[in-house]
């Protein structure tokens, strides 16, 4: 179904390409190249498809659990925030403690976030996409503001951090390129994710509640506790992604490090249906997608906004397709 | 009026509807009796316009339909009213009313329609306030909003499909009157049901379908509950349970002065007493909302109660929660099995489950033991005749009676020392209700206490060694089952009958 969507949306684009004036074959063998062309460019794009990765996989646990959680944005910033802190504070930490440490501080501060939306919606009543949302801008403009003041680097034109030292860097998975361990560590986590969701009490919790209110309240299940504990986890792995970003990708905190990051993982989700195992596909594809934007707006001239067209026809697509199934899929 | 001849509709390999036919004369109440699935439902599809036979003819009022919309249906003068009612919850009667209807013209006119509403309403004695809203009216009253529409719009014809499944007992009876009063006025019904003593009681004649074909047809004058149910289903599901009668043992489900307030702080429970032994079965009888949910969540572990205590079986859990109660033993049969009592995106292996996943042997450690949940299915499905694909086929698609067999299967697979049933065969056919029946009296023998809470008279006086009437949140009756008077009873599910029971008969006869 997933496959299809993108078929679609690939050729609606090509239309609009054609309409532009350009060849849309030529436009789309530049986005293979620049995307799958070289090692150096199959490094950046899996770099790339991390983050979304982990952020993605913690959303598509929360839309399953009927919990609309769209705070990405906002958990990755406070992680990619938290790793900064602890990678400055403690340069002369062993080189594989501290990214570990890093990364951590990243995961604790991205559940506080979400714990914290999650506390305002069970004890105030006030729906999670309002304050999951609202969040990300306080969360965002709270980066800006540590940038602002003492994590910023002096001296510095632009708002961002110094660099960290070399210990701090998340490890080269392969020498020579810039590809890092995140990619591991995502996949892992999205396969230890595929396992919660079908085969552990609690990913049954989280079924049965995203199924039926009235009847997870008859199995026995608490709605809060179970909410409050696939915010923290959701929100855990978008903070880790944004530790992962500042720790292996730009080794220093930059302003709007991740803008868009926590949006997109929500369209990644949708594509992989809401299957744990199936952001894997999505988020690559995604990764690899934004990767050869750029080569194919210098070697065409198209312009790589296309990119996110295709990405929102694809979106628009399997949701389109979903409406079909609704209610007939296995939850 | 009516001439429906040769119709047959198959979906896939299931063949729904085989060369049926069906003619409804002018100012006649015909029944279409039929089990789920026997293709009732589909029938009276094909003659609204919403699914296409694959043969056959329907004659109305001497003219053709064919391959006409429900909207051609409603202008050529028939009115469906369904199971689940189309109406915007949130708006008034009036408004209801005017929704959708080509009359209403293109400017409103509220005051108008809500003269013809009361006016027709008058008439067929359908009491109703046209100003007021919907989702506050009782499901019997949205229901005679659903007549008033289909009569305004010139329904010659009215449908009604299973439209006694949630309405309490003098409700029904009111539906009947009405009823009546339309085919005295000249109009036809067509009353779609699978209960017999409905049937019998308003129709003048019947057409019984089963697997798709018509069975038998009959007057209602001439024919009896016996015949009607073996052209139903085939065999006689109508013989009286076979009941051991024998001393109760000690009290297992004890509920001491329960006192229940809703969100909006009325009483829905005023200090409600009672207890079940060991072997017994009470049966609550009573008009749907006189404090049988709240009784329900109560014992359940769903809602707490303001004061007063639930004892499973000499456990005090009326501050636990659900694991409290199944842990003591209780087992319970929610009423609403669609969204309560099962998941139904969900497999029947995982529906049977559903509540015992987080406890050995199911649960292996930190894991689920998915061959132990799909072992347990595949005998469970076998000891209850549960007809489904596979274990692993999705619960949505099976039929009711499959699914109540699930919640069975898993609720007595415990075996519970106590059973809380609310309304376990509400919807059911008579086939599947009798095997719910049957399996709850095999847990009693088995020396379970059981209570049963039932808005249909006549199966609490079946099921029940005692019966009790709930009226406003009290106990208003409570006698064992040989001094039970329909009649009696009746008054005091009305509430004009007030015998508050003595400790004898609140906590049955103490054994010698």
């Amino acid at each position: 179904m997933s496959l299809l969507a993108i078929g679609l949306a690939f050729a609606a684009s090509a239309l609009l390409i054609a309409a532009a004036g350009k060849n849309p074959l030529v436009a789309y063998g530049a986005l293979l190249q620049g995307s799958l062309g070289s090692a150096d460019r199959i490094a950046v794009a899996l770099n790339k498809a991390t983050p979304y990765l982990l952020t993605g996989v913690g959303v598509a646990l929360c839309f399953r659990a009927r919990i609309i959680n769209i705070g990405g944005e906002g958990q990755i910033a406070l992680g990619g925030l938290a790793a900064t802190w602890v990678a400055l504070r403690f340069p002369q930490a062993p080189a594989v403690v501290l990214p570990a440490l890093a990364l951590g501080a990243g995961a604790l501060a991205g559940a506080l976030w979400a714990g914290l939306a999650a506390a305002i919606r069970l004890r105030r009543g006030v729906h999670e996409v309002l304050v999951t949302l609202l969040l990300n801008f306080v969360g965002v403009l709270i980066v800006s503001e540590a940038l602002q003041g003492d994590l910023g680097e002096v001296g510095a034109g632009f708002p961002q951090s110094p660099l960290f030292a070399r210990a701090a860097w998340l490890p080269r998975l392969i020498p020579n390129t810039d590809l890092h361990v995140g990619i591991v560590l995502a996949a892992a986590t999205v396969i230890v994710a595929h396992v919660v969701l079908w085969r552990t009490p609690f990913g049954f919790r989280v079924r049965v509640l995203g199924a039926s209110v009235p009847a997870a309240a008859y199995v026995g299940i608490s709605p809060a506790r179970t909410f409050l504990s696939v915010m923290l986890l959701a929100g855990g792995l978008a903070g880790a992604a944004g530790a992962v970003e500042v720790l292996g990708v730009h080794y220093r905190l930059i302003e709007g490090f991740a803008t868009g990051f926590g949006f997109n993982a929500v369209a990644i989700a949708l594509l992989a249906a809401l299957n744990p195992i199936a952001v894997l596909p999505a988020g690559l594809f995604f990764g690899f997608l934004e990767t050869g934007a750029l080569a194919m707006q210098r070697a065409v001239g198209v312009p790589s906004p296309l990119v996110a067209v295709i990405q929102g026809l694809t979106m628009v697509f399997v949701l389109s397709a979903m409406g079909l199934t609704a209610g007939r899929e296995r939850v | 009026m009516l001439r429906m001849t040769g119709i047959s509709k198959s979906f896939g390999s299931v063949r729904a509807n085989r060369d049926i036919e069906l003619v409804v004369p002018p100012q006649r109440i015909v029944g279409l009796l039929g089990e789920n699935g026997s293709g009732k439902t589909t029938l009276m599809n094909v003659l609204f316009g919403m699914v296409r036979p694959d043969a056959g003819r329907i004659e109305f009022d001497g003219r053709r339909l064919e391959g006409h919309t429900p909207r051609e249906a409603l202008a050529a003068g028939i009115g469906m009213i369904h199971q689940h009612f189309m109406l915007v919850p949130a708006m008034t009667v009036t408004e209801n009313v005017m929704l959708g209807w080509a009359e209403t013209g293109r400017w409103l006119h509220p005051a108008a329609v809500a003269a013809r509403i009361r006016e027709a309403s008058m008439a067929y004695g359908l009491d109703l306030d046209p100003g007021s809203v919907v989702a506050s009216l009782p499901l019997g009253a949205q229901q005679r909003v659903e007549i008033i529409k289909a009569i305004l719009r010139g329904a010659r014809l009215l449908v009604l499909d299973e439209p006694t499944s949630s309405l309490s007992p003098p409700e029904v009876s009111g539906l009947l009157d009405v009823l009546r009063r339309l085919r005295a006025e000249g109009r036809s019904v067509i009353f779609i049901s699978h209960k017999l003593g409905e049937i019998l009681d308003v129709c003048d004649e019947v057409v019984v379908l089963r697997d798709g074909e018509v069975t038998g047809r009959a007057e209602v004058a001439g024919v009896s509950r016996g015949d009607l149910a073996r052209m139903m289903v085939g065999r006689d599901v109508t013989a009286p349970l076979e009941r051991v009668i024998r001393q109760p043992g000690h009290e297992r489900l004890v509920v001491n002065e329960l006192t229940v307030r809703d969100a909006g702080g009325v009483m829905r429970l005023r200090g409600l007493s009672f207890s079940v032994r060991a072997g017994e079965v009470l049966a609550l009888a009573g008009v749907d909302g006189n404090g049988q949910a709240e009784l329900a969540d109560v014992i359940a572990g769903l809602a707490r109660p303001e004061s007063g205590h639930v004892f499973v079986d000499g456990a005090d859990v009326t501050r636990g929660g659900v694991a409290a109660r199944l842990a003591a033993g209780l087992a319970h049969v929610p009423a609403d099995r669609a969204t309560e009592g099962l998941v139904r995106e969900m497999t029947v292996a995982e529906n049977i489950a559903l509540r015992d996943f987080d406890r050995p042997p199911l649960r292996r450690g930190l894991w689920l033991d998915g061959s132990a949940i799909r072992a347990r299915a595949v005998e469970r499905m076998a000891e209850y005749d549960i007809r489904a694909g596979d274990d692993e086929s999705l619960v949505a698609t099976l039929s009711g009676g499959n699914q109540q067999k699930i919640v069975l299967a898993r609720e007595l697979g415990r075996h519970p020392k106590v059973l809380l049933a609310v309304q376990p065969t509400r919807g059911l056919d008579p086939g599947a209700t009798r095997f719910v029946i049957e399996r709850v009296m095999a847990l009693r023998e088995a020396g379970a206490a059981v209570l049963y809470i039932s808005t249909e008279l006549e199966e609490a006086l079946g099921v029940g060694d005692r019966i009790g009437v709930l009226h406003a949140g009290r106990l208003v009756g409570l006698m064992p089952r040989a001094d039970a008077d329909v009649t009696r009873i009746g008054l005091m599910m009305a509430g004009a009958l007030d015998e508050a029971p003595g400790a004898a008969a609140l906590y049955g006869t103490s054994p010698e």
